[in-house]
Parts: structure tokens; C-alpha cells; sequence
């Protein structure tokens, strides 16, 4: 009996289950692409995970999987509010807007960068004028904004897992408002219980 | 454990506010002056056991300490989790403001339920015969709110059996530590103070 229970529990225990704790959902501007990254709050990321777009109406206008390390890139088409959401079952959801600012920023940007980058690299030979901004060409540019993206990533996560944290002070905080609440409560109840 | 906002479809979340809140006025109404502080302190020890995690394979698992509340306080664990509840969402952002009365039905009801079941067993007998009883109680209770979670998800959509089985098993490590712990506790509270559970009784005010 007890070694068919054991048996049972074994084999539902094989695939081995990632739940609990809070999602981690993040979005940012990265470049000419929407790049997010997806975990929980204890350090996994999410391998693999859908994420859908959706526009403001509910629409669904697109998605993305998660790399290895939880993180996704969305290259929007459309300068219109993106709301990501990410599902990965057991109740944990997750959503985050990015406005329709800041996805016309990421086009605008895009699109810019692409016509500076024709008409520079022709036009450099000529101008002789000895402007260093000008000798970097695109491919510098979007080297040096990678390095820089790559550079801030595990800053970023540390944020984020700092934001997480519960330090001390919001426990004792949340300990005073329960005794409190308790203390008012049963000054309440032996008001009433001394007037009846 | 705490559904967050936005999983729930709203006829589970309005059906699930509407019964925490009779969960809740039938607690305080069994909430008499001898059992108000006892039921502080169970909210401050429910509210606190979230933070201890427990870790296993790759991920971790949380204690809850419904099981404790419900064998002590009956129906009063209602105002005394929901305290409890409310006051991990607001400063720690577990769970959802919008689905807290589901979470609540999923955390304390499990705990009545327990009481129900184990209540007199516990009160009963010997102190080491009413530490097995909370014991089991206490592990009862984890793994009815694991299903009740599972059940809330499978309302709205999610495939209940699979959903079901991957949160039991995440907390078969916390039904063990919560056996032992409620155990414990009713163990230390049967040897020190065996009134706790006449005194807490009460009489109606």
C-alpha cells in the first residue's frame, strides 16, 4: 500500500513543477524593438513562454517566446498602446503596458536611423570637416548600443529583484497594523460588552 | 497560493467575494472579546509564515499556517486570515487586491473545514493524541487550498486535473513542515495552556 502510494507519488512527481511565487514582467525600449523579459520573483526565468500583444481594444496584433534566459524581443509595426500579457499557467499571469508614445518613440527611432545612416555613409567621404561623431557608422552605433543594452541587463534584473524584496521594516509595519487593528477591535468589543 | 489579479474570470471572483464576505460576518460573529486576542495573533503568525520559504528542486514553496488558525479559532479564522490577506497584498503584493475574497475562501475555508473535521479530536484525548490530530489537520488544510486554488483556476479555464497536481505536489514539502509545525504548536498550547481551547470557546457575549 504504502510503497504503491509512494510509487504513484514518484511518477506524478516527474515533471517537476515550477509554481509559486510572484511573476517578474518587464518591458522596456531596446533599440527599434519592444524587449521584455519574463521569470518569478525567486530568480527563474521563463524558457519558452508565450507572450501575446494585444492593442487597447483586446485585439491580439502579435507574439513572442521567451529565450533560455526569460527574455523576449517584440518588433511592433504599429504606433498604437501594446499591452503584453504572459501566461504560464497555475494563476500566474502577468501584463504590462507600453504606451503609444513610447512605440512610436521605438519607430520613429527606427525609421530615422535607417535614413541618417543612407545619406551619412556616402555623404563621410566629402565631409572632410574632421567630425568625429560622424566617423561612426551604423553598424558602430548599433554595436555600441547592444554593448550598452548587454551592460545594463543584469542591472536591470537586480532592480527588479530589488523591488521584490520585503525588508524588515514592511514586516514589522505589517506586525503593528494587525495588533492594532486587534487592539481597536477588542476595545470595541469590551466597550459594548461593558455597556450591555 | 495568492491568485493574482487578472487569472480569474469576474463570475469567480464576484461568487468568491460574496462567500468570504459571509465567511467573514459569521467569524466576527463567533469573534467574542476571549478570543480576539488569540485571533491577533494568528493573523500576525499567517501573515508572517508567507515569508519563510521553503525550498525544493527549483523552485519554493511558502508556509501558510491556515490549518493552525482554523483549529484554534473555528470560524473567527475568517476576520483573523482576511486581516492577514489584506495586509500581505497591500505591502508584500502577493495576490491581487480584486481577487482577494477568492483567495481568502481558498485559504480560509480549508481552515474551518479542518476544524470541523478535527476540531474535538484536537481539543480531546491526550496532548501528544491532540498534537497527531492538528497535525493531520494542519496538512488537510494545505492540501484543500491547493485544490481550492486549482478549482478557482479551473473555473476559468484552466485544465483542472494538471493544474491540480502541479500545485499538491509543489506543496507536499509544506503539508509535512505545517503538520509538524500545527502539531507542535498545539502540542506546546495543550501542555502550557489547556485552557486556550475552553477559554477561546468562550461564552456568547
Amino acid at each position: 500500500m504504502i510503497r504503491g502510494l509512494a510509487l504513484i507519488f514518484a511518477l506524478l512527481a516527474m515533471p517537476l513543477p515550477a509554481a509559486a511565487h510572484k511573476v517578474i514582467f518587464a518591458i522596456f525600449k531596446s533599440g527599434d524593438v519592444v524587449e521584455g523579459e519574463l521569470g518569478f520573483s525567486n530568480g527563474d526565468m521563463s524558457s519558452g513562454a508565450v507572450i501575446e500583444a494585444f492593442d487597447s481594444a483586446g485585439n491580439k496584433i502579435g507574439e513572442a517566446i521567451t529565450d533560455a534566459d526569460g527574455f523576449f524581443v517584440y518588433a511592433p509595426t504599429q504606433a498604437i498602446t501594446h499591452i503584453f500579457k504572459a501566461d504560464m499557467g497555475a494563476g500566474h499571469v502577468a501584463e504590462a503596458e507600453m504606451t503609444a508614445d513610447d512605440i512610436a518613440d521605438i519607430l520613429g527611432v527606427a525609421a530615422a536611423e535607417e535614413t541618417v545612416a543612407k545619406s551619412t555613409t556616402p555623404a563621410s567621404p566629402t565631409a572632410t570637416g574632421g567630425v568625429t561623431v560622424a566617423s561612426l557608422s551604423s553598424e558602430e552605433r548599433l554595436a555600441i548600443a547592444e554593448a550598452v543594452r548587454d551592460e545594463m541587463r543584469p542591472l536591470r534584473r537586480e532592480l527588479a529583484a530589488y523591488r521584490e524584496k520585503n525588508d524588515l521594516q514592511t514586516i514589522l509595519g505589517g506586525l503593528g497594523y494587525i495588533f492594532g487593528l486587534f487592539g481597536l477591535y477588542f476595545y470595541i468589543a469590551a466597550r459594548r460588552r461593558m455597556e450591555g | 497560493m495568492h491568485i493574482v489579479d487578472g487569472a480569474l474570470s469576474n463570475p469567480v471572483v464576484i461568487a468568491g467575494t460574496a462567500m468570504a464576505i459571509g465567511g467573514i460576518a459569521m467569524g466576527l460573529k463567533q469573534l467574542t472579546l476571549e478570543r480576539i486576542p488569540a485571533t491577533g495573533i494568528l493573523s500576525a503568525s499567517f501573515f508572517v509564515a508567507a515569508l519563510i520559504h521553503v525550498p525544493i528542486g527549483p523552485s519554493s514553496v511558502h508556509l501558510v499556517l491556515n490549518g493552525l488558525a482554523g483549529l484554534i479559532l473555528g470560524w473567527a479564522a475568517f476576520p483573523a486570515l482576511f486581516v492577514g490577506l489584506l495586509l500581505q497584498t497591500v505591502f508584500f503584493g502577493f495576490g491581487g487586491v480584486t481577487v482577494i475574497g477568492v483567495n481568502l475562501l481558498n485559504i480560509a475555508a480549508p481552515a474551518v473545514l479542518a476544524w470541523l473535521l478535527f476540531g474535538r479530536l484536537v481539543e480531546r484525548g491526550t496532548p501528544m493524541s491532540g498534537a497527531i490530530w492538528a497535525g493531520v489537520g494542519g496538512a488537510f488544510s494545505i492540501a484543500a487550498t491547493t485544490i481550492c486554488v486549482a478549482f478557482s483556476l479551473a473555473l476559468t479555464g484552466d485544465e483542472f486535473i494538471p493544474a491540480a497536481k502541479l500545485v499538491l505536489l509543489a506543496h507536499i514539502p509544506v503539508m509535512v513542515i505545517e503538520a509538524l509545525l500545527t502539531g507542535a504548536a498545539v502540542y506546546l498550547v495543550r501542555q502550557v495552556r489547556p485552557d486556550l481551547f475552553t477559554a477561546v470557546k468562550g461564552v456568547a457575549p
